[in-house]
């Protein structure tokens, strides 16, 4: 270290030492300023994380759909509507050919396609009846879904070839169905009257419309329920997330062709792409987030102003010491230094009691009021670099009202 | 003995809107080293504005004011700070301590702004309290210490920095009278030791008690001369 910065380095501890000494000589009044910045902060930190956990569980809820999907879905475009509807009332238009003409696109594009229509259907099991959806699909499904059977196993492209009754059931329909809990592989259930073999039970998804659901093979469906050629909906798994929107395009393009269609807005078919989805939601989120942190930063900028008022009544109180320093030799930049000192250190322990707050809170959002809160380390580096700007920005005034004090002036204050 | 003040025809005018009010007006005056001299006038003869230009808190409007041989008539507010923390110790009416730091660290303070590390600091400083007979009193704040102890702790703490010049504002305007003996008999000490003292006064009997005497009227010198020849 050469001489001048050495001297910075002892000048710097001086004021640090004079300022904690007068932080510590006013513990209430310290306190109360600094609580403005730790509630400021811990705003910052807890709002910020229950935004990202907001974030994060609507990302995991859409990436449970499945990953790159699209749905080519029956009837009029809807704008913007990309929330999955349920198949059961929609007038299919879908036909075997477009299925044919997507699974012909190629690995590059397409991993793989699976059609499916849906039913409203009766369900009875010995005496036990129950009503639930039937969903006539193909063996993609549960890859294309990511929706895999938990026990026995799905049916197979064999069963979906030759019209096989057999059917896969949600795990809601099988605790309506089998109450007494046994294992109802190869149990015959009636869908409609028609037997049906089961042949496995889906895992658990947590939402009705996957729980409630019975899945037979498309073409038993067809025959045996809807007496309906076409599909509701196309279920593809596009190779990956960059060529989903040529994929959209192509499909698009291709359906239209077929249908004898001139373009989007006089067509019977539309595609929703888990992407847009997932972007929508994702703007939505993080709208959310930026807003909660504004709020939370205002009260940060409260607490700052809440600093400068302090130390301007500080500046103003101690006028005489400012006065004797001064004659003793302190220059405007000790001056200066001592009182920014101090309101930088006043902010920064507010703001490592608000970090603590904050991420107290967060936990106790997450543990307690069953909110998702998610702690970013980038909050809590912003949050404490916000609290120092703010003890510097706002001390600042004072502490330049102060280094400009007229030492004559200033020892004759009383 | 070389020459610690000069003031060629010092002058210090203020600006009142329209009017000028000369608080100094063409004052010369020199103060060799060991000097001991008070400055007396009654209030708003000027004798404030003196001691303030004399002590480097206020600048002239005019002349020239050389401090040990540099002129610093003209000098800006941190260089001016510098010299007064080098050249120049202060002893006020009312002490001005500080409360909320003990006698030691008081004494400190001039040591502080001259970036004196702390261990030699305080070695200094508890040097200077012993001097002014202090030394067995150094962690005890203003409170605790008598009127005429706090004016020690303020003497020592002006001392602190081996300054040229101990520049006095009424020692013992605040002190009752034994304490104030006390506090003219601890300058008197000082000044045998070599210590260069100016004592600022309207006290006749205070000033009359050092070797010259300075007298100030309407801005300019009245008298200067020994204090046995000094009449009222």
């Amino acid at each position: 270290m050469n001489s001048s910065t050495l001297r910075v380095f002892r000048a710097f501890r001086e004021s640090l030492v004079m300022s904690l000494r007068s932080i510590g000589s006013n513990k209430v009044r310290s306190f109360l300023t600094a609580l403005g910045v730790m509630i400021g902060v811990a705003a910052v930190i807890a709002l910020v994380a229950l935004g990202n956990g907001a974030q994060l569980s609507v990302q995991q809820s859409l990436e449970s759909l499945g990953s790159n999907l699209l749905l080519v879905y029956s009837g009029e475009p809807r704008g913007g509507s990309l929330v999955r509807r349920s198949t059961t009332n929609i007038t299919p238009t879908l036909s075997e050919e477009d299925l044919n003409f997507i699974r012909a696109l190629g690995s590059e594009l397409v991993v793989m396609a699976a059609p499916e229509s849906s039913a409203t259907a009766q369900l009875k099991y010995g005496s036990v009846n129950t009503v639930a959806t039937v969903i006539g699909t193909g063996t993609g499904y549960p890859d294309i879904r990511n929706f895999l059977p938990v026990h026995g196993q799905f049916f197979s492209e064999l069963d979906v070839d030759t019209r096989k009754a057999v059917a896969v059931i949600g795990v809601q329909v099988y605790r309506d169905l089998f109450p007494e809990g046994f294992d109802p592989l190869g149990q015959s259930i009636r869908i409609n009257g028609i037997n049906h073999r089961v042949v496995g039970i889906m895992e658990e998804k947590g939402s009705s419309s996957s729980d409630a659901a019975v899945f037979v093979p498309i073409s038993t469906f067809q025959r045996y329920i809807s007496g309906e050629r076409n599909y509701a909906l196309i279920n593809v798994q596009a190779a990956s997330a960059e060529v989903m929107r040529e994929l959209q395009t192509i499909i698009e393009n291709g359906i239209l062709r077929s249908h004898r269609l001139s373009g989007m807005d006089s067509a019977d078919f539309y595609i929703a792409n888990q992407l847009d989805l997932l972007s929508t939601m994702q703007g939505v989120t993080e709208t959310f987030t930026v807003l909660l942190g504004s709020i939370a930063a205002i009260s940060l900028i409260v607490g700052g102003i809440g600093i400068m008022n302090i130390m301007l009544v500080s500046v103003s109180e101690r006028t005489r010491e400012i006065g004797v320093r001064m004659a003793l030799g302190a220059r405007g930049s000790d001056i200066l230094q001592q009182f920014i000192t101090e309101a930088v250190i006043i902010s920064l322990i507010g703001g490592l009691v608000g970090i603590g707050l904050g991420v107290g809170a967060s936990w106790a959002a997450t543990r307690f009021g069953g909110m998702a809160a998610r702690v970013s380390l980038n909050s809590v580096v912003l949050a404490f670099g916000f609290a120092f700007v703010i003890g510097l920005f706002f001390g600042g005034y004072p502490a330049f009202r102060a280094s400009r004090l007229d030492p004559i002036e200033a020892l004759r204050y009383e | 003995m070389s020459a610690l003040i000069e003031f060629d025809d010092i002058s210090r005018h203020y600006r009142m809107g329209p009017s000028t009010v000369k608080a100094i007006d063409g004052v010369s005056l020199t103060v060799a080293e060991g000097e001991f001299v008070s400055i007396i006038g009654p209030s708003g003869s000027g004798k404030s504005t003196l001691m303030n230009i004399i002590g480097c808190l206020d600048s002239p409007t005019g002349g020239i004011y050389r401090l040990a041989g540099t002129d610093v008539s003209r000098m800006d507010r941190n260089s001016l700070a510098g010299v007064r923390n080098r050249y120049i110790g202060f002893v006020f009416q009312t002490f001005n301590l500080l409360g909320r730091e003990s006698a030691l660290e008081n004494v400190e303070l001039p040591l502080v702004y001259a970036g004196i590390p702390s261990k030699e600091r305080k070695e200094r400083a508890l040097e200077m309290l012993e001097r002014v007979g202090l030394g067995d009193r150094s962690d005890h704040v203003p409170n605790q210490l008598s009127g005429g102890q706090r004016q020690r702790v303020a003497i020592a703490r002006a001392l602190a920095g081996e300054p040229k010049l101990l520049l006095a504002d009424e020692p013992t305007g605040a002190l009752d009278t034994k304490t104030g003996v006390e506090i003219m008999k601890l300058f008197h000490e000082l000044n045998t030791e070599g210590v260069t003292l100016v004592m600022v006064t309207h006290d006749n009997d205070l000033a009359r008690q050092v070797k010259r005497v300075v007298q100030i009227r309407d801005g300019q010198v009245l008298q200067d001369v020994a204090a046995e020849e000094f009449e009222v």
